[in-house]
């Protein structure tokens, strides 16, 4: 149309202009991932990334055959855990060939900086992956808006920040990437997309459980477009090259093994696959006979076929051939069931039902152009389109469902948002056609008005424009906000403001984690609750006796029991786990809410469900039914082994009318502790670890030794 | 005091390389008594305290009030072994105290306390620590029915004992065969806590013996409403073993130990004295573990010490066990030596057998072949010996048994036979179509159009 820029044709602009913006896009998302690793440092922060990391590292020093059969026997004492076999192995393998990749090139970097920028880096290929889906499913335009919109949607950052080594920083681009390519597959019917699809799918099997969602979703879709009666042989070809190859490398995974054949997460895309063969043959047998008898024959035989298949799941099912579905499957349809029969699951803060501010929190501007972006869907309704609509509504309900599946949510609603947003530009940016020309050919009116006309035309286009345009700037500015306020906390290292405005960094954590590296024995093991399980491996590198791979749930009922019972029994059962040490956190002095004895009513919850004989929740409530911990707390919380433990001589500190900065009560007068003795407390009391200590010589009680001793001889052990 | 100190331990050094005078305990042979006075103990106690001197011991006998009495000095003990034959001392040395007496035995040190009717409470309060409760102030034992004929007196305290614990570790077999044995035994009683397993009675009172007033037998004032100590449930003479397997004997009587009780007719108490004392100072029955280790059972019996086992591995577990008596280091024969495999729970307990070809004159291996259960974690291997008077052996290793390789699953499963056939079936099954297909040319031009559309 235009003359050429620099050479180039108008098309090639258009290439170069989508490359930069993508090229744009990308160093945007790398560089809002980072202001964790400049206010702090390069560090893997919370606490799944940790076993991420540790398990990458024992994948580079001693390579994937070692690693893939490896037990890992400080973890879960003495139970131990095959690793190998137990954890979904992408993140690390992905990481490994990374870093060996960069050495072949002679490039030396440290294994803990590739897993620290991997996710900020994915994050990049997500919205690459972006781009190509809404592109696919609409244009360029859509599909940069889209690309544009989860680059810097808080939704994702908060799971793919720089240190955040966990499976969603690399998930997320695999979802995102393998419905691309699904879509792809079957707009054009190719089974080589289809074959891609599934390697990328094998690749998603390996990397995260959520794939799950895929080998749902993508049923749903075939199933949805067959009951539209969409049926086509594009759709055949690329369900059944998808479903065969995808499944079979699925099961390549130790950890899913034969799920995909007998579990009920898995029984709709094999129920699929059948019907998707069935509805070829009868669209072929239709072919080749006459219509109406064969018609009428279908139909029945769909029926009874779709009811027989349902009544074998069930029976199967019942019968207990096919795996019933998964608790934390349950959670997700009735919200109250986990916190009734499995406090395991509802005790962590991520499975909690979707508060509404968080939608708006997370996606801010996107969570109301999503709807018009499903309405665009619908006016235009092809295969593509039914898989967006699909995939907005379960993502939509399963996201209300539990806080952190706005992740899975955030890819679709940025597509839908580009989407809307696309509609919204080409309508309102589109000044070729101009209006007053088609006025002017019906009225004629004089030119001197003419002008006045467009520039009426033309106002509220500009208008709407000028809104929309402050909205996305004041999306940005509410990303970038989030990001650096409420997402780039490594939660290992905390920082606080003081009044002064000064910034203190406060690294209880890692001291304690590295007192224990360096003044306990290589074999200790350490007890405490399962949160810190992961790190403690990683950090201190000592033994744990539960962990955040919570999948043995009666173990960690025997650390709330020691947790929740009197120091002897406590101490008795420490001593038949071997523990050494325990450690327990606390956030009295600092004021730091997320410590043990606000975790401690989901203990004793958890043990509760085991020992229903031993522990009592109520009992844990004073007479006027407060959780209380001062001279007013019941009996029962005043003698367990949490409370003495994180109370033991904090009242030295804090003075005789000492106050606890968190459940701001006042403490206990006097906290009495033989059978264990203090090891090690963090400058600011929020670690404290504590020694179990040998049976007495002479086969006395602890409590017998401490009388004799004489009050508080014990405790001044100088270290 | 240091330079005596200095002194003593020259002595015990040279007397080490002396091989004449070697010394027959295990942990050492600095011996230090303790006594209301020094001359008349020696005239009192001359024969034990001779027959200790003849063992090799270097004995200091020394007042229990001299303010220059230490056992440790910079936390290390100065003598490997204490007799406490001053029952009404109040207070030993300058300001020893219980918590002294405690730390000595913890840090491996011996004891023989010996009480008399007259005791002094800083003795009823160590003992108290070892589970040993004395009777009442002014109480003794009496039985009206065994006592020492020579010395008729009306209240009968000097009581002949006979009912020893049959504990084969502390008595000597002449002293175990004798069926009427008599330990003359003057003294207070004491309540053994039976809920101690480290603590056994070894010479309990017989059925007419009780605990009573030592000064008046009928004085209603010392008539306690509570239960008497007698019989069976009345200590004459405990003995304790601590976790760290020094030893400790608790005494209602020191007269047992003098020359008066020793010397009197038909007494038994030379033997007996002999025997409790060889016992405490470590001169018998003292158990060890030499070495121990386990392997592969197809592996060769000098290959390393392996990290790890697999689920159901055949293992090899052997170890060395010696016992020291009369003055040098036996091989220790039995045939309760037990393995343990515990993971919380016990997996495996057998019974070890001892190896016919000894390794050396001084040990004895007890060896067995082990079936790994089939299960993996950490696991603890533990040989856990405690037998009364041994010294304990508790010997434990955290192994980790691992599961199988991805590899070493059996392959070729009888039971999945007709899965093979199936996928071969399948496959021929897929190539005869194939081939029907490709090579039916003719009608299927028709046939397969609309198929592509």
């Amino acid at each position: 149309m235009r003359d050429k820029v620099l050479g180039l044709s108008a098309h090639d602009q258009t290439s170069l202009l989508r490359l930069a913006i993508l090229g744009l896009i990308s160093v945007v998302a790398i560089g809002s991932r980072l202001y964790s690793v400049i206010r702090f440092e390069s560090i893997i922060h919370e606490f799944d990334p940790w076993f991420n990391y540790r398990t990458t590292r024992y994948l580079v020093d001693n390579g994937f055959d070692k690693f893939w059969n490896w037990f890992d026997e400080t973890a879960w004492y003495p139970l131990g855990r095959v690793v190998g076999g137990t954890l979904y192995p992408g993140i690390m393998v992905t990481s490994a060939t990374i870093y060996n990749g960069l050495r072949l090139l002679n490039i030396p970097v440290d294994i803990r900086n590739v897993c620290v920028f991997l996710a900020p880096v994915f994050s990049a290929l997500t919205a690459i992956a972006t781009y190509q889906l809404g592109k696919e499913v609409k244009d360029a335009t859509a599909g940069l808006l889209a690309a544009a919109f989860i680059g810097i949607a808080p939704g994702y950052i908060s799971r793919s920040v720089a240190g955040s080594y966990d499976n969603e920083g690399i998930a997320i681009f695999l979802l995102v990437f393998t419905f691309f390519l699904w879509l792809r597959s079957v707009r054009l019917g190719s089974a080589m997309y289809g074959a891609l699809t599934a390697v990328f799918y094998f690749y998603m099997v390996s990397a995260w459980g959520g794939y799950v969602f895929i080998i749902n979703l993508i049923p749903l879709h075939v199933f949805a477009l067959l009951a539209m009666g969409r049926y086509s042989n594009r759709l055949y070809v690329a369900y059944s090259t998808f479903y065969v190859l995808g499944t079979l490398a699925s099961m390549q995974i130790p950890f899913v093994g034969f799920q995909p054949t007998f579990t009920s997460e898995h029984m709709a895309a094999l129920g699929t696959f059948g019907l998707v063969q069935l509805v070829a043959f009868t669209y072929y047998v239709r072919t080749v006979a006459s219509q109406q008898h064969f018609q009428l024959l279908v139909r029945f035989a769909l029926l009874i076929l779709f009811v027989l298949g349902v009544a074998v799941l069930v029976l199967l099912t019942m019968r207990g051939v096919i795996a019933p579905w998964t608790g934390r499957f349950y959670s997700l349809w009735d919200t109250g069931y986990a916190k009734i029969h499995i406090p395991i699951i509802a005790s962590v803060s991520e499975h909690q039902p979707t508060a509404w501010p968080n939608f708006f929190f997370d996606l801010n501007l996107l969570i109301w152009l999503f709807p018009a972006g499903i309405y665009f869907s619908f006016r235009e309704l092809t295969d593509n389109h039914v898989f967006l609509i699909l995939y907005s509504i379960f993502a939509a309900y399963f996201s209300g469902v539990m806080v952190r599946l706005i992740l899975t949510l955030t890819p679709i609603v940025c597509v839908m948002a580009g989407i809307a947003m696309a509609n919204v530009f080409e309508t309102y940016l589109d000044f070729r056609k101009a209006a007053p020309a088609e006025l002017e050919a019906h009225d004629a009116p004089p030119s001197a008005t003419g002008s006045m006309k467009r520039y009426y035309t033309y106002f509220p286009k500009i208008a709407v424009m000028v809104n929309f345009m402050y909205f996305l700037f004041m999306f940005q500015w509410h990303c970038s906000w989030i990001t650096s306020s409420a997402y780039s906390s490594p939660s290992v290292v905390l920082a606080s403001r003081g009044p002064d405005g000064s910034h203190h960094i406060i690294d209880d954590f890692r001291e304690a984690y590295y007192w224990l590296r360096k003044n306990t024995e290589p074999s200790a093991k350490v007890l405490s609750w399962w949160d810190y399980g992961y790190q403690l491996a990683g950090m201190a590198d000592r033994t744990t006796l539960v962990d955040n791979n919570t999948w043995n749930n009666t173990h960690i009922a025997t650390v709330g029991k020691i947790m929740a019972s009197d120091e002897d029994t406590a101490y008795e059962l420490a001593r038949r786990h071997d523990v050494d040490y325990v450690l327990v956190i606390f956030g009295g002095m600092l004021g730091y809410s997320g410590d043990d004895i606000n975790k401690f009513l989901w203990m004793i919850r958890i043990a509760q469900g085991v020992y229903p004989d031993d522990v009592n929740e109520q009992s844990f409530f004073n007479r006027e039914g407060q959780y209380a911990i001062g001279d007013d707390a019941s009996a029962a919380m005043k003698n367990s082994l949490m409370h003495k433990l994180c109370y033991y001589r904090f009242g030295d500190v804090m003075g005789p009318k000492g106050f606890d900065r968190v459940r701001k009560q006042r403490l206990p007068t006097s906290v009495e502790l033989d059978n264990f003795e203090e090891a090690y407390t963090t400058e600011n009391w929020m670690v404290r670890i504590y020694k179990v200590k040998e049976l007495d010589s002479l086969g006395r009680t602890h409590h017998a030794v401490a009388k004799l001793k004489g009050p508080r001889a014990a405790a001044h052990i100088p270290f | 005091m240091r330079l005596g100190a200095l002194l003593r331990t020259w002595l015990a050094f040279s007397s080490i390389c002396l091989p004449s005078a070697s010394a027959r305990s295990v942990t050492g042979d600095r011996l230090l008594v303790l006594v209301p006075a020094v001359e008349a103990a020696i005239h009192d106690y001359s024969i034990f305290l001779d027959s200790l001197k003849r063992r090799g011991f270097e004995v200091s006998i020394r007042d229990a009030a001299n303010s220059s009495i230490v056992l440790h000095i910079d936390g290390d003990r100065l003598y490997d072994h204490v007799a406490l034959l001053a029952p009404a001392a109040k207070r030993f040395g300058a300001a020893l105290s219980i918590h002294d007496f405690i730390h000595f035995v913890n840090t491996g040190g011996n004891m023989i306390v010996a009480a008399s009717a007259a005791l002094s409470d800083f003795h009823r309060r160590l003992a108290a620590q070892f589970g040993v409760e004395f009777d009442k102030h002014g109480t003794a034992v009496i039985d009206h029915s065994h006592y020492l004929s020579s010395k008729v007196s009306s209240n009968h305290t000097i009581v002949a004992a006979s009912r020893l614990s049959h504990i084969p570790a502390v008595l000597s077999p002449p002293l175990l065969a004798d069926e009427h044995p008599t330990i003359y035994f003057e003294g207070i009683a004491h309540n053994y806590d039976s809920q101690i397993p480290l603590l056994a009675p070894l010479l309990t009172g017989s059925r007419s013996t009780y605990s009573g007033s030592s000064v008046a037998v009928d004085r209603p004032s010392l008539k306690s409403t509570q239960a008497q100590l007698s019989g069976r449930s009345l200590g004459l003479v405990s003995i304790f073993q601590s976790r760290s397997n020094a030893r400790v004997v608790f005494s209602g009587s020191s007269a047992l130990f003098s020359d008066a009780l020793v010397g009197a007719e038909h007494s038994t108490n030379g033997l007996f004295i002999n025997d409790i004392s060889q016992w405490a100072f470590q001169e018998k029955s003292v158990l060890r573990e030499v070495d121990h280790r386990h392997r592969l059972a197809s592996a060769a019996p000098s290959s390393l010490q392996p990290d790890h086992y697999r689920v159901s591995n055949v293992i090899n577990y052997e170890i060395d066990l010696s016992v020291y008596y009369e003055n040098k280091w036996h091989p220790y024969i039995a045939d309760d030596v037990q393995f343990e495999a515990t993971m919380l729970d016990p997996y495996l307990r057998l019974t070890l057998n001892r190896t016919q070809v000894p390794k050396s004159a001084t040990v004895a291996t007890y060896h067995g072949d082990i079936k790994l259960p089939d299960r993996y974690g950490t696991f603890t291997f533990s040989v856990n010996y405690k037998r009364a008077g041994f010294s304990s052996i508790n010997v434990h290793d955290t192994v980790a048994i691992w599961p199988l390789r991805h590899d070493e699953y059996p392959r070729f499963l009888s039971a999945a036979y007709p899965y093979y056939a199936g996928s071969f079936v399948m496959v021929a099954g897929f190539l005869a179509l194939c081939a029907a297909w490709l090579w039916n040319t003719g009608p299927t031009s028709k046939s397969s159009k609309p198929k592509s559309s």
